[in-house]
């Protein structure tokens, strides 16, 4: 237990340097265009129905609880707003960002490993090139641009699914639902969920890149470095989801606007 | 050709490397022997930067590397050609893009130029027909002369082979030994071999260094090592008599 906080430090600092090492990377020496194109696709084409689906229930599941609440006290109308402002907000990004931790992130971080582990990151080096800049940075940012395209895609699909499923399940009348949404919902719930989908873009690529770069110790290194993966992430998530909220409502009453 | 001057490194309170000293002359094949985690990897590790000494000097070809930055080693990577215990190719790339990677990114070459080198590569490692495969449509023991390939297409002068036989049936082991030997003499080059097996360094190498905990027990020629009285060597060399 008294090494955990060293320990969470030691990791943490590890994490940062190898974001300024990709980073620096980007600035000096950037990667080939077409190898991030080729990672954004086959990211974007591996996740996208899984993304969809999560939205698209979050976006039901919100609203089928709100009606609940609003209906007693005679606000249905405002069940749209309500619905779409809190997923937007707070639930969609991060539940759909969970769902990308656990495909995206494991997908990367196993595949990195096995690179590690079966020597090919080494023989790279040998072979006269740079593997962050070969096979970090385009994954890197293949992550980071079609995380932010899933995560918003989801947030759509989540308006969709709360309108279809409330409608369906809760006897909503649909026009009332969609009146309500510009009411409730203004530019800072939008900017706050665009925001919180880089945020967490960013910290799905950093982690699974630095968990499958630096795995050790063969096929059990490269399981650990997946379950690694996946709850750091999460447990990193649910942190960013909070200090964005807190610096969102901060700047909220400093400019008086919403 | 290479020096290794009282060589130390360690991984965290283990010290895998106590104080090497060796010295590997031009043009020779020299095995280095010993039991697992003994450091035999390391070493080869740390001659071409993938680690880096705690403490010591490595010398190669007259320049010491030893506190060399990753892009000073680039010129000695090109020099010196490692063979993983993995083939390490790579997945997404066929057998020719895998052989021309290190072409690629070392030397700035024409096309049709890379085109020949690879297939001379190729057919030195007894391969063809492969080149629009990818790794997992051949064989392991193809897949490790493919590495060998790749290794060679850069002419290095110096290579390094970390286990190159191991997870290989018998034939398929006899096969990469006779490669080795025919390859390091029809290229001229220097090579260690990191191995468990005695038989064959008794049959291929020049020289046999014998590696325990960290440190070098015994070297000599393989008739000089049949003579040894270095338990560890006896213990070798008895393992050999009963293949």
């Amino acid at each position: 237990m008294i090494g955990v906080v060293p320990r969470f430090f030691y990791r943490l600092g590890q994490i940062m340097m190898f974001l300024g090492d990709v980073l620096k990377t980007l600035w000096h020496r950037p990667c080939r265009l077409e190898l991030v194109l080729e990672q954004v696709w086959y990211v974007t084409l591996q996740s996208f129905p899984t993304t969809a689906m999560a939205g698209f229930f979050v976006g039901g599941i919100m609203t089928v609880q709100f009606a609940m609440q609003v209906n007693e006290f005679g606000a249905a109308a405002y069940l749209g707003g309500l619905s779409t402002s809190a997923t937007f907000r707070e639930v969609g990004p991060m539940l759909i960002a969970f769902m990308l931790s656990g495909k995206v992130g494991a997908f990367t971080s196993a595949e990195l490993g096995t690179m590690k582990v079966t020597e090919q990151i080494d023989a790279i080096r040998c072979l006269g090139a740079d593997p962050i800049q070969e096979v970090i940075l385009p994954r890197f940012l293949g992550i980071i641009i079609s995380s932010f395209f899933l995560l918003t895609g989801g947030l759509m699909l989540s308006v969709v699914g709360g309108a279809t499923l409330g409608v369906l399940f809760a006897g909503i009348n649909p026009q009332e639902y969609v009146r309500h949404i510009p009411t409730i919902m203004g530019w800072p719930s939008i900017l706050s969920g665009i925001v919180k989908c880089l945020s967490y873009a960013l910290v799905l690529a950093t982690i699974c890149t630095y968990m499958g770069y630096f795995t050790t110790g063969g096929a059990k290194g490269v399981g650990r470095a997946v379950v690694s993966t996946s709850v750091l992430t999460m447990v990193t998530i649910v942190v960013f989801d909070w200090g964005t909220s807190f610096l969102g409502q901060l700047m909220l009453s400093w400019f008086a606007i919403g | 050709m290479i020096k290794y001057k009282n060589l130390v490194k360690s991984f965290g309170t283990r010290t895998v490397l106590k104080g090497i000293d060796l010295h590997i002359k031009a043009g020779e094949i020299v095995f280095i022997l010993g039991t697992s985690g003994t450091g035999k990897s390391v070493l080869l590790k740390n001659t071409v930067g993938l680690l880096r000494p705690d403490s010591g000097e490595i010398w190669i070809d007259g320049e010491n590397v030893s506190g060399y930055s990753e892009e000073q080693f680039l010129s000695i990577r090109k020099k010196c050609g490692m063979v993983f215990q993995h083939p390490a190719l790579f997945d997404s790339l066929t057998i020719y893009e895998n052989i021309a990677y290190g072409l690629r990114k070392h030397f700035s070459m024409a096309e049709n130029e890379i085109e020949r080198r690879v297939e001379q590569a190729l057919s030195l490692v007894n391969l063809d027909n492969i080149l629009s495969k990818r790794p997992g449509e051949i064989s392991y023991g193809m897949q490790k002369r493919v590495s060998l390939a790749r290794t060679v297409v850069l002419q290095p002068k110096v290579l390094l082979f970390d286990e190159p036989t191991t997870g290989l049936d018998p034939v398929t082991t006899n096969s990469i030994n006779t490669l080795i030997q025919s390859l390091s003499r029809k290229l001229n080059t220097t090579s260690m071999v990191v191995s468990h097996d005695m038989q064959c360094a008794l049959k291929i190498a020049d020289h046999i260094v014998v590696l325990d905990q960290g440190q070098v027990v015994d070297q000599g020629t393989p008739k000089q090592l049949l003579e040894s009285e270095v338990p560890l060597v006896r213990d070798f060399l008895e393992e050999a008599r009963n293949q």
